[in-house]
């Protein structure tokens, strides 16, 4: 307890506001706390951090791929510890709300996510795609497992089998 | 007055790298713009998934030319939280010592270009000379310019031996003389003054609100380093200050270089110094985890943070990186709205932009309209037959 008095201070505090939301809970060691939030209350969630508990800075979004689920991690800091807030949705309907309107500049991870991973982000003003370019096909998800560089580029199928 | 749309880049004179803004303008004046990044997109963390951990640092290595180091070293710091490897006190000063080095390499190189997109040439030819000092000092200790090749998993795989260490003092003089200069130039030089002062304002609480990080935050002000707020390797034992900046604008940012200029060469001599006694590495299994790690490092650019997720094989399930250059483009857009059009160059160059880092992602070679790529076999081959033509046979080798 004594050794991660800040980091059990951070969990109180996320559990009295969010406690039957948030689950898997894990102080892994200092300055760094993990969990899992259920997507219809991440926006309020990371206002909730920004606003109260100095976390005003969202370093970068992680999307992943689990197989049932397909996940965004959220890697918050208030520049001395990162708590990483997972949120997960179902791979045959993966939908995700936009944090754009806690986080501007967030925008960018957001698209990344869209294009790689195809979660469907509720909210993100139309734009252009990021990082794929227009002409890549709209239904594959190169960083989802099932994805293979074979799928869009059957040149270098050729070029592994002859191995 | 009617208003114009001028795409820029993402082949443009005044872009060293590509990437595209929309700029809409009216008169001379930017209203409004946009920017489309994606042009260097590489695949690398799809690329990652499929090479083992020894094979990725030479990757990760790749997705930067200019701060390699700093990728590397984040991405293994990851690798090694989840092995559990306890890496010796001289290896870690060895790394922050090719750090440091390396923020002095770009910030030097930084200064030129700012100096050239301002019209000072002439501070371009000066501190591009004077970087020399410094490329020397990694190929030095590294053998190599660009990408050092350094770290390896538990630890670094060259040590630094005494005349090595009096060599670079002895290049760390010049360079703290010739800092001097640019600092009473940085500071004084009227061209300087006219082309940065209220150029490109990012205020406090829009550099915290978009995100910025590195000098482009500090320069607004925002008191945030990784190097002081988390500690890592061994910067909580180094003596040094987080240098910042409240102009707010292009001329705060060349402040915030030039003095952490000073700042690194005091760590430097301070790591030299320091270099305590013992091995440089420890054997770490091949295959690591399951577990997940995330970890930030300060680039020269600002903060870059890593993910990796590792499944008990010798492969990593997820890496994630996120360059600095990605966190401070969301300021951008709102450094150029409202300035003029012959500023832009300079505004986009203040935040050091780098692409590649970016971007990351496939390598593909368009010849003749068909895609081909280019495996390590061929290009081995190629270039055994490059040689062969010029008389050197390394086919044996």
């Amino acid at each position: 307890m004594s050794d991660f008095e800040k980091e059990e201070k951070f969990k109180e505090r996320l559990e009295a506001g969010f406690g039957k939301d948030i689950s898997e809970m894990t102080i892994q060691r200092k300055d760094r706390v993990w969990f899992e939030i259920k997507p219809e209350r991440l926006c309020e969630l990371l206002k909730f951090m920004k606003d109260e508990m100095g976390f005003n800075h969202l370093a970068t979004v992680t999307g992943i791929d689990e197989g049932e689920k397909l996940g965004a991690f959220y890697h918050m800091t208030d520049t001395h510890s990162i708590i990483t807030v997972r949120a997960k949705t179902p791979r045959t309907a993966p939908t995700l709300p936009t944090v754009t309107g806690v986080f501007p500049g967030a925008e960018r991870y957001e698209r990344e996510l869209a294009d790689m991973f195809g979660i469907k982000i509720e909210g993100l003003k139309p734009g252009r795609r990021y990082p794929l370019p227009e002409d890549f096909p709209t239904d594959q998800y190169p960083l989802r497992k099932d994805w293979k560089t074979a799928d869009a580029y059957p040149e270098t199928a050729v070029k592994q089998e002859a191995k | 007055m009617s208003k114009i749309t001028i795409p820029f880049g993402p082949q443009h004179p005044a872009l060293k790298e590509p990437v595209n803004f929309s700029l809409v303008m009216e008169g001379e004046r930017v209203t409004e713009s946009a920017i489309n990044l994606g042009y260097n997109h590489r695949g690398v963390e799809k690329a990652a998934e499929e090479r083992t951990y020894l094979q990725d640092i030479y990757l990760v290595e790749r997705v930067c030319g200019i701060c390699s180091h700093s990728h590397t070293t984040c991405y293994i710091t990851c690798v090694e939280e989840i092995a559990k490897a306890e890496v010796p006190e001289r290896a870690k000063a060895i790394r922050a010592l090719v750090g440091e080095l390396e923020r002095v390499h770009s910030h030097l190189l930084w200064l030129g270009i700012a100096g050239y997109e301002m019209g000072f040439e002439t501070l371009f030819m000066y501190s591009w000379r004077d970087r020399e000092q410094v490329m020397d000092c990694l190929e030095l200790v590294s053998g190599n310019r660009v990408h050092y090749g350094i770290n390896a998993i538990g630890g670094v795989r060259r040590d630094i031996s005494p005349a090595q260490k009096d060599e670079i003092l002895k290049r760390l003089a010049i360079l703290e003389e010739r800092t001097k200069y640019y600092v009473k130039l940085g500071t004084e030089e009227a061209t300087v003054l006219a082309r940065t002062q209220n150029v490109g304002v990012l205020p406090h609480g829009k550099a915290i609100e978009l995100g910025a990080v590195g000098p482009t935050a500090r320069a607004s002000d925002v008191k945030r380093d990784v190097r002081k707020d988390a500690p890592y390797l061994i910067y909580d034992k180094l003596d040094f200050n987080l240098v910042t900046a409240n102009t707010n604008d292009v001329f705060g940012r060349l402040v915030v270089r030039v003095l952490e200029l000073v700042e690194s060469y005091k760590m430097i001599r301070q790591i030299l110094n320091y270099l305590p006694e013992g091995p440089i590495a420890v054997k770490v299994p091949a295959k690591i985890g399951p577990g997940e790690a995330v970890n930030r490092y300060e680039a020269p650019r600002g903060e870059d943070i890593h993910y990796v997720k590792g499944n008990g094989t010798d492969k990593p399930d997820r890496v994630k990186v996120r360059a600095p250059t990605m966190a401070n483009y969301a300021s951008v857009s709102y450094m150029l709205n409202g300035g003029y059009l012959a500023d832009a160059p300079m505004v986009i160059a203040a935040i050091d932009p780098c692409m590649s880092c970016t971007d990351r992602a496939m390598v593909c070679d368009k010849k003749d309209g068909k895609v081909r790529v280019y495996g390590w076999d061929d290009l081995r081959r190629m270039s055994i037959e490059h040689y062969k033509r010029k008389g050197v046979d390394f086919s044996k080798l």
